[in-house]
């Protein structure tokens, strides 16, 4: 099966739902992302009382900036965080450059571009991606010739679902990461 | 943080028992852990283990992929030393500093060496057995730094002060209200306490400060790839993003063992590690990082951000010597994704601070404890009880049961010899045998408590258990006198050349303690054509494997094995009743055989009564109809519970589909062990955890039998039939037995 196809995004959105993560299909256009952005940003994402009202947008390790410079703008967006907003926002926004359908994970570059970071500290993550850049299990990911060898170059992480933990006697979301992940996959 | 107070210990303090090398400290271990821990525990396991069978159910190609991961691992170990040299040149191109420490002190000596040079005052660590095996911690606190624990599960070990009691789960064996009363004991605060929420929220809270001003980061690695210096970090709250994410300094420290060769050789293991473990596709997180990052350090609090440092401290601690040994060598290919624990019925019962020393635990743990320390502390390894269940569970195949009987086997040696206990168990054959000859004399004697007082003072065997009673007849004198009879009308299948022949193997346990399950087998299959001889009573090597007892398992094997091919070169395929003695043939004689190809063909020429009727059925393409009376069987309820080792060797479904295809209403037992297993429920230190492990298949009983009644309760082994005997006090049928009595 080749990356991006119907089927895979059809699968990509099943495991996405089992691993309590929420997910939507956009058409890859500036706009349409920005408007799906800024309905999440005011109320699809719940706001956890502590946190102030920000969200940090990271810069993008592989999404064109046509797509993302209209996100800037947006009311509650913070630009170019500086390091200490990372402790109290409440949402991070970043690309990821790989989905993989088996398992629902977005894989986020740890790199300058602090995608690594702001995907880990706000209590929200929104990470976007492309629908062309799914593969079909995580092995795929150091495939050579796949994903333009991203996947064998990079440091990254594979996000599979919010932070969760089972260590206090039950299953409780939201430990050291977000406790709450939400996809936003473009299409072409 | 919030203030810590000293908190008051319980009876038995699992640190207490940790170390097994130590006199009576399973025994009490095991006592602590049955009285505090076991409910927890098992809840737990069970669930991870009931996750493994589903998500790895999932994988299509699961084998395949075992097989890719296991090459690896064999190739890595079998290269290390060059392998190491190429991390080492990976990781200092990138400007990253590489140690490869000798022994735990080696390793402490350079971290804190670096700590200090760092002036570091706090440090923030993810979770790490290597580390817990070095005793990391306990060093840097005598240099006054702080060490703070930010996996949830070591930051409860670190206030309870107890040792992991499960290498992926280390707080396996507290509940949510110990874990809240030891909170509550432990902290003086304002924060609620009681919820799991609660207790993750306050623990975040004090956690997050932590990451943000701490001077170094320690991590473990679950996969180094060489060629690049690129480390696999897997886990679920994120705090491992933090420690190498947040602080300027990151350490690493890993076994030698985590190299492997290439960055594509990752895949496998990130892959495997989830669903085998707590039975996820992939955990919340798994970093795959080529560490120092190329980005600088926060400035969080006004602190500068700094260039990143990056060590990674490997650690030989005797892994080096282990690849040396040809058994010990096996565990160097372990991912840890304790799928051999969570599957364990001993371990689900107890945990790892019984089944367990002092950082690894469960059946891999004994190989890790006298690898990395000495082999007295793997004296744990007697709770294995080479149920065989972990075998086909392990992402890198290894054979833990056989680790496991090596290390029994060497710890005897050490201990100067044999227990009476083992030899009285490993010899049941000259016991069984003597006790043909007299009974039904030694039946009453051994019902007498002044023998039984005797035998458990002398050789350790629990007075409250029945042990097997022989059989009024064995066997072997049922099948002569049953000849006798049927003679003139079995003399066709004789004359003709019958179209199948079969030995039947007259193992020690049918043929005297319950031989009625022979006979059953004999008669059905003679009813389908099948001209079936009787084999000689001979002890195979299943007793004596079981307590260690290598070299004299190994001759019986040998004997045993040439008088089959004799049979097997006959024409004849040999049908086994009993599974554990199966499972000798076609599993654990790999390991006793001089020959593999030997070894080979008894594999491929042994069954299972059912597996051997079934292939009859499909080969002579006969009709069941034909052969029992479906009208009777139809609707029948009926429980079964499948033998541990049969299920390993893949030799229970038969029974369950043949069941299914007679219209039997049939419940099959998901508890992976009676707890028997053998011998092991007789011996007197063991035998409440066997009857505790037992619960959960008795109760799976009485829950089928809620809604509807009686079942009739079908086990194929005889160890399991004896435990639920004892257990439920029932009748227990082999499904042989349930056969014949449908036959027409
Ligand atoms: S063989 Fe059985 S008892 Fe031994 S470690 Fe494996 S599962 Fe546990
Ligand atoms: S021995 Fe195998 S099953 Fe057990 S922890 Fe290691 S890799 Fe996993």
């Amino acid at each position: 099966m080749h990356s991006g196809s119907e089927s895979l995004i059809r699968e990509f959105v099943a495991a996405i739902g089992l691993t309590g993560a929420t997910v939507e299909l956009v058409s890859r256009s500036p706009e349409a992302l920005k408007h799906a952005v800024r309905r999440v940003l005011s109320g699809g994402i719940e706001v956890p009382s502590e946190s102030s009202g920000s969200a940090l947008l990271a810069e993008p390790d592989d999404l064109p900036s046509e797509l993302w410079d209209p996100l800037r703008n947006l009311e509650q967006v913070v630009d170019n965080p500086p390091d200490n907003q990372l402790r109290s926002a409440r949402v991070g926004i970043t690309d990821a450059f790989a989905g993989v359908a088996r398992t629902g994970s977005v894989c986020v570059a740890v790199t300058a571009k602090l995608g690594g970071a702001v995907s880990l500290f706000p209590r929200s993550h929104i990470a976007v991606l492309e629908a062309r850049n799914i593969v079909s299990r995580p092995g795929d990911v150091f495939t050579a010739g796949q994903l333009e060898n991203k996947g064998m170059k990079r440091s990254f992480v594979f996000i599979t679902g919010p932070s969760v933990t089972a260590d206090m006697g039950e299953l409780v979301r939201g430990v050291h990461g977000p406790d709450h992940l939400h996809i936003i996959i473009l299409e072409e | 943080m919030a203030r810590l107070r000293t908190i008051p210990t319980d009876q038995i303090h699992p640190r207490d028992v940790a170390d097994k090398s130590v006199k009576g400290s399973l025994e009490r271990a095991i006592r602590m852990a049955l009285e505090v821990e076991s409910g927890a525990v098992r809840r737990n396991t069970q669930t991870f283990n009931l996750g493994r069978y589903q998500a790895t159910a999932d994988i299509a190609d699961y084998e395949e992929l075992k097989d890719r991961a296991r090459a690896i691992k064999e190739a890595a170990i079998e290269s290390l030393s060059e392998l190491l040299a190429t991390l080492e040149a990976s990781v200092t191109s990138r400007g990253g500093h590489y140690y490869l420490a000798r022994d735990a002190a080696d390793a402490c000596y350079y971290i804190k060496r670096i700590c200090l040079e760092r002036r570091a005052r706090l440090v923030v660590k993810a979770k790490s057995m290597t580390t817990e095996e070095i005793g990391l911690n306990g060093v840097l606190e005598q240099a006054s730094i702080e060490v703070v624990e930010t996996d949830l599960a070591e930051f409860i070990l670190q206030v309870s002060g107890e040792q992991p009691s499960h290498i992926v789960a280390p707080a396996i064996h507290r509940s949510r209200e110990r874990i809240s009363q030891l909170f509550k004991a432990a902290f003086e605060t304002d924060h609620p306490l009681d919820s799991g929420e609660d207790l993750t929220r306050f623990a975040r809270d004090q956690l997050r400060e932590k990451f943000l001003t701490a001077d170094i980061g320690i991590s473990g690695a679950n996969v180094i790839a060489a060629d690049t210096g690129t480390l696999v970090l897997v886990e679920s709250e994120g705090n491992i993003r933090m420690v190498t994410q947040a602080p300027p300094v990151h350490i690493a420290v890993a076994g030698v063992e985590k190299v492997v060769s290439r960055r594509e050789d990752l895949a496998p293991f990130i892959e495997l590690l989830g669903p085998s473990g707590t039975g996820q596709p992939l955990t919340s997180y798994t970093s795959v990082i080529t560490p120092p990052l190329d980005f600088p350090s926060f400035s969080f609090g006004g602190s500068p951000a700094r260039d990143r440092q990056f060590h990674l401290v490997l650690i030989d601690n005797g892994r080096m010597t282990m690849r040396e040994d040809p058994v010990l060598r096996e565990a160097l290919y372990c991912i840890r994704c304790s799928a051999c624990l969570n599957v364990c019925a001993n371990f689900q019962t107890v945990g790892g601070h019984a089944f367990g020393g002092e950082t690894y635990s469960g059946g891999i743990g004994g190989s890790w404890e006298a690898g990395t320390g000495t082999l007295q502390k793997a004296r744990f390894t007697e709770l294995c009880t080479g149920c065989s269940r972990c075998v086909p569970q392990c992402p890198v195949r290894i054979d833990i049961p056989w680790l496991n009987t090596v290390l029994k086997s060497r710890l005897d040696r050490a201990g100067g010899g044999v227990s009476l206990q083992k030899r009285f168990f490993g010899n049941f054959y000259h016991f069984a045998r003597w006790g043909s000859r007299v009974t039904p004399f030694a039946g009453s004697v051994l019902r007498l408590s002044p023998s039984r007082w005797l035998l458990e003072k002398m050789a350790g065997v629990d007075r409250r258990p029945d042990l097997p009673e022989s059989a009024v007849r064995p066997l072997t004198r049922q099948y002569r006198q049953w000849r006798k009879i049927q003679a003139p009308s079995v003399s066709h299948a004789e004359q003709e050349t019958p179209h199948r022949k079969a030995l039947l193997f007259a193992d020690v346990y049918t043929n005297y303690t319950l031989p009625q399950r022979g006979m059953a087998t004999i008669k059905v299959l003679e009813c389908l054509g099948v001209q079936v001889e009787l084999s000689r009573v001979m002890a195979e090597g299943r007793a004596t494997l079981s307590q260690g007892m290598i070299v004299k398992a190994g001759r019986r094997a040998e004997n045993t094995a040439a008088y089959l091919e004799s049979r097997i070169d006959q024409g004849r395929d040999i049908v086994v009743v009993e599974p554990s003695v199966l499972a000798l043939f076609r599993h654990d004689y790999r390991h006793l055989l001089g020959n593999p190809a030997l070894f080979e063909k008894l594999k491929a020429n042994s069954y299972d009564p059912i597996e051997y009727l079934l292939k009859i059925i499909g080969e002579d393409e006969l009709e069941l109809k034909q052969i029992f009376n479906v009208e009777e069987t139809a609707g029948g309820r009926i429980f079964f519970h499948g033998h541990c080792q049969q299920k390993t060797i893949d030799a229970t479904a038969p029974t369950v589909t043949l069941l299914r295809q007679l219209g039997f209403e049939i419940d099959t037992s998901s508890a992976e062990c009676c707890g028997m297993a053998g011998s092991f429920g007789y011996k007197r230190e063991y035998h409440e955890l066997s009857m505790s492990v037992g619960e959960d298949l008795f109760n799976q009983v009485r829950q089928t039998e809620i809604p509807g009644g009686d079942r009739t309760i079908l086990a194929s082994g005889i160890s399991c039939c004896e435990q639920i005997r004892a257990g439920i006090s029932r009748r227990v049928l082999h499904p042989m037995e349930l056969l014949a009595e449908v036959m027409l």
